[in-house]
């Protein structure tokens, strides 16, 4: 006999600290349903919602009283009418005086009359994501410009925006220490010359892809407390402003040159003798040459923990002397460079490096010489991207599980030498989350059985192309990896229902791509709908022998379906309304070359659809066939529609 | 029991259960505790522990000299020392909580309730009640709108992590 139940001897505190412990969403759920002290102790110290249906957001508030961070991206239909009704009715409801975090990412129904209700509602408001809510423009960024306490703005791909309005949010935030204007492509050199100056705080700056010149840089060189910058893209921005900030931003800790054709390495070299305790440096597919001098220069950097230089020419002096010189690396990127050997990884690695994550995607003349060298030094690496490494054979696998039990993340896409054995090998590392197969010709199902018995923790699984997996691997994968989440079986065309059926099997499965599987019929689909309850990605392109029962069982069972692509299948007019109509969360819609739908039944489905749609893809034949009517509606709401 | 000694010999405690029996232990690593911390801070060398049984406080001595003696080498070897530690009966675990909440060792009241929370992990809402010995007091109609708060109103989004540390 228990000498004191349970919960007389967990107090809240100790409920607390069980709960922190517990970070896996079902768990957290189960939590919850326990019993009411439970469910009391979650719901009073959870401070991030994301919610999924507008109607909820008042009542689940006031459930959870301290809440401060709000996510409301996947919510359809936020628009100015529910924000109205949100703060709208005179008396402010408690949580808007608490909120410090909102994102609003997608939500393209929203203008800026509801940006501003919910801006002056929300004093403490210190962190907003309005990302690719393409078309917010200047007048959005003036409401913005309300949030006197932002720290932290997000607008990625807010097409609209221009120097005025990134002007107005320069004079009205004055505390931004955190900004993307990635895509922003309106934006030039006057926009960021006010952001200079007016916005002293700023530690964390993004200007990708935006069409600016040196002298922008000019300008963010003055920023003295800037620490992270981001220019990926910049292809105006040539060597001069690099100079520019090699002699300013003394914070600066981590860059991002990403694709900025026009620079030079040596520019490089030049900032980074300005700034040797630098912290990061990315530099993908951006220098074409890497001359002696400029190898040199990396000795200075001391403190380095992250270096990418996909795509550019490397030698084994660059090797010797990173590994005599940056003893903090823990991330190098080489894809798809020149000249990565196997005597180069020797000396990459050599006495033992704490390298956690390798990107050799494309270094193709690696052998398992240099698997071998990385296994036996880096024991703790965490991600290894060996794509299109034909000559790694099962040897390296064999080494991999012997010595790298925490790798997590591994991808052999395109890697020829993979095979059963191998795959046995690999079952060793039991730590994996990630695994990328696709295009490994030589696996079957015996392998895959091993590494579905050993990895428990699998979350992402990618057979893309795997000709040789088929319904038994997939019995063995829906028995073993109960945590998959994400699966591509796309073209494993010996699949059938059998083996889709399995994969109900699975209860976390939320993002399937499973195109031109045309052993599936509807009773696959059927059995895959009515269990997958969590299912919200799903790729069906080419799947020609799924009749309207499957479709019939998505639009009922399905209700947490959010992008589906339906291009070249067999569904008719009665299953796509269906479909496009009782799928309430449904924001993303493929829909080409529908060839047993007829305009009526487009017509039909959109309009059942429009007010929560925000991506659509339709033939371009469509274009003149639908009524001008639902296109309007559509772009009215704020949907993207992209003609095929 | 001096209260300080002029040789090199390491200052001792003693500990009193609830039971009566008396354990000797090494101040340097009893201080662990931070309910003991501040009663060796008030001049106690026998420290009586009414709340804790015998058997309690040997597991908990056990601890707290294994990390006592932590350096940078012994990291895995306590790793492994704490897997076993937790694998204790259900009953055993509440009295250890109990106790190392009451004698402050924040990183044993860490090391139980994760793995408290390992036992929740991966369960059914029944099992958990029946591993725990929780009754269920959520009448049928609380009980299923909760369960539709989950399915349609919000879903755990990640927590909002500062990741301005590297």
């Amino acid at each position: 006999m228990d000498s004191a139940p349970l919960l007389s001897v967990l107090n809240e505190d100790l409920l607390i600290r069980i709960l922190s412990f517990i970070s896996h969403d079902p768990d957290r759920k189960a939590f919850r349903l326990v019993c009411k002290t439970f469910l009391r102790v979650d719901s009073f110290h959870r401070t991030h919602l994301r919610i999924l249906r507008p109607e909820f957001i008042n009542t689940l508030l006031s459930k959870f009283p301290r809440i401060y961070s709000l996510d409301l991206s996947a919510c359809p239909q936020i628009d100015d009418g529910a924000v109205a009704m949100l703060v709208g009715n005179g008396l402010l409801p408690d949580w808007c005086r608490r909120l410090k975090r909102l994102v609003l990412s997608r939500s393209t129904g929203l203008k800026s009359a509801g940006l501003e209700m919910l801006i002056r509602s929300c004093p403490l408001l210190e962190a907003i994501d309005v990302s690719y809510c393409w078309s917010f423009g200047d007048r959005e960024a003036a409401a913005l410009s309300f949030g006197g306490s932002l720290r932290d703005v997000k607008m990625d791909r807010c097409l609209g925006l221009t120097d005025v309005g990134l002007a107005k949010i320069a004079i009205g935030c004055q505390c931004l220490e955190k900004l993307c204007l990635k895509w922003c492509i309106e934006i030039t050199d006057l926009g960021i010359d006010l952001l200079s100056k007016k916005c002293r705080e700023l530690k964390e700056l993004d200007i990708s892809y935006l069409k600016v010149t040196s002298m922008s840089l000019r300008s963010v060189s003055s920023m003295e407390k800037l620490e992270h910058l981001a220019m990926v893209g910049c292809g105006i921005v040539d060597d001069e402003g690099l100079h520019y900030l090699g002699k300013g931003c003394p914070s600066l800790q981590a860059l991002d040159v990403s694709r900025c054709d026009r620079l030079s390495s040596s520019a490089l070299a030049f900032l980074i003798n300005g700034h040797p305790s630098m912290l990061q440096i990315y530099a993908n597919h951006c220098f074409h040459e890497f001359p002696t001098k400029v190898v040199q220069g990396l000795k200075d950097l001391k403190n380095l923990k992250t270096l990418i230089l996909d795509g550019a020419p490397v030698s084994e002096s660059l090797f010797k002397i990173i590994n005599f010189n940056c003893k903090y690396l823990i991330e190098i990127g080489l894809g798809k460079c020149k000249g990565v050997t196997d005597k180069g990884i020797f000396q990459l690695v050599s006495g033992g490096v704490n390298l956690n994550i390798l990107n050799l995607t494309c270094c193709s003349e690696l052998t398992d010489d240099a698997i071998s060298a990385i296994a036996d030094s880096c024991r703790s690496v965490l991600c290894l991207k060996l794509e299109c490494c034909n000559s790694v054979t099962e040897k390296s696998l064999y080494l991999l599980g012997l010595h790298c039990s925490f790798l997590e993340e591994l991808d052999l896409t395109d890697c020829f030498g993979v095979n059963d054995k191998g795959l046995y090998y690999l079952s060793k590392c039991t730590k994996l989350v990630c695994l990328k197969l696709g295009l490994c010709a030589n696996i079957t199902d015996k392998g895959l059985y091993y590494v579905a018995r050993n990895c428990s923790e699998i979350r992402e699984l990618d057979l893309y192309r795997c000709k040789g997996i088929g319904d038994d691997g997939l019995y063995a994968v829906s028995n073993g990896c109960k945590r998959l989440q994400k699966l591509n079986l796309s073209y494993c065309s010996e699949i059938t229902d059998r083996g889709i059926e399995c994969l109900g099997h699975l209860p976390e499965l939320s993002d399937l791509e499973m195109r031109s599987l045309l052993n599936v019929t509807g009773t696959g689909l059927t059995a895959l709908a009515t269990r997958c309850k969590r299912l919200a990605e799903l790729d069906l392109k080419d799947c020609a022998n799924i009749d309207d029962s499957g479709f019939m069982a998505l639009a009922y069972c399905s209700r947490n379906l959010q992008q589906i692509n339906l291009s070249h299948c067999s569904i008719s007019d009665v299953g796509l309304c269906m479909v496009m109509g009782n799928l309430t969360r449904l924001q993303d819609a493929k829909l080409v070359n529908l060839y047993n739908v007829s305009t009526n039944g487009f017509e039909v489905a959109l309009r059942a659809s429009c007010v929560r749609l925000k991506k659509v893809k339709l033939i371009a034949s469509m274009r003149l066939q639908l009524t001008p009517d639902i296109v309007q509606t559509l772009r009215a709401r704020g949907c993207r529609i992209r003609w095929d | 029991m001096a209260s300080s000694s002029k040789t090199e010999q390491k200052k001792m405690l003693i500990l009193k259960s609830s039971e009566e029996e008396e354990f000797e232990i090494e101040e340097s690593i009893a201080v662990q505790s931070g309910t003991i911390k501040n009663m060796v801070e008030d001049d106690f060398t026998l420290i009586p522990l009414p709340n804790v049984d015998t058997e309690t406080l040997i597991k908990i001595i056990k601890y707290m000299k294994k990390h006592g003696e932590k350096t940078k080498s012994n990291e895995k070897d306590i790793e492994e020392f704490d897997k076993e530690f937790v694998k204790k009966s259900f009953t055993e675990l509440k009295e250890l909580v109990l106790a190392a909440n009451y004698l402050h060792i924040t990183s044993l009241i860490d090391l139980l309730c994760q793995a408290f929370a390992d036992r929740i992990k991966n369960k059914s809402v029944k099992a958990i009640r029946e591993i725990f010995g929780i009754p269920n007091d959520f009448t049928p109609e609380e009980e299923a709108e909760v369960y539709e708060q989950h399915k349609w109103a919000h879903e755990e989004g990640k927590e909002h992590i500062d990741h301005s540390a590297y």
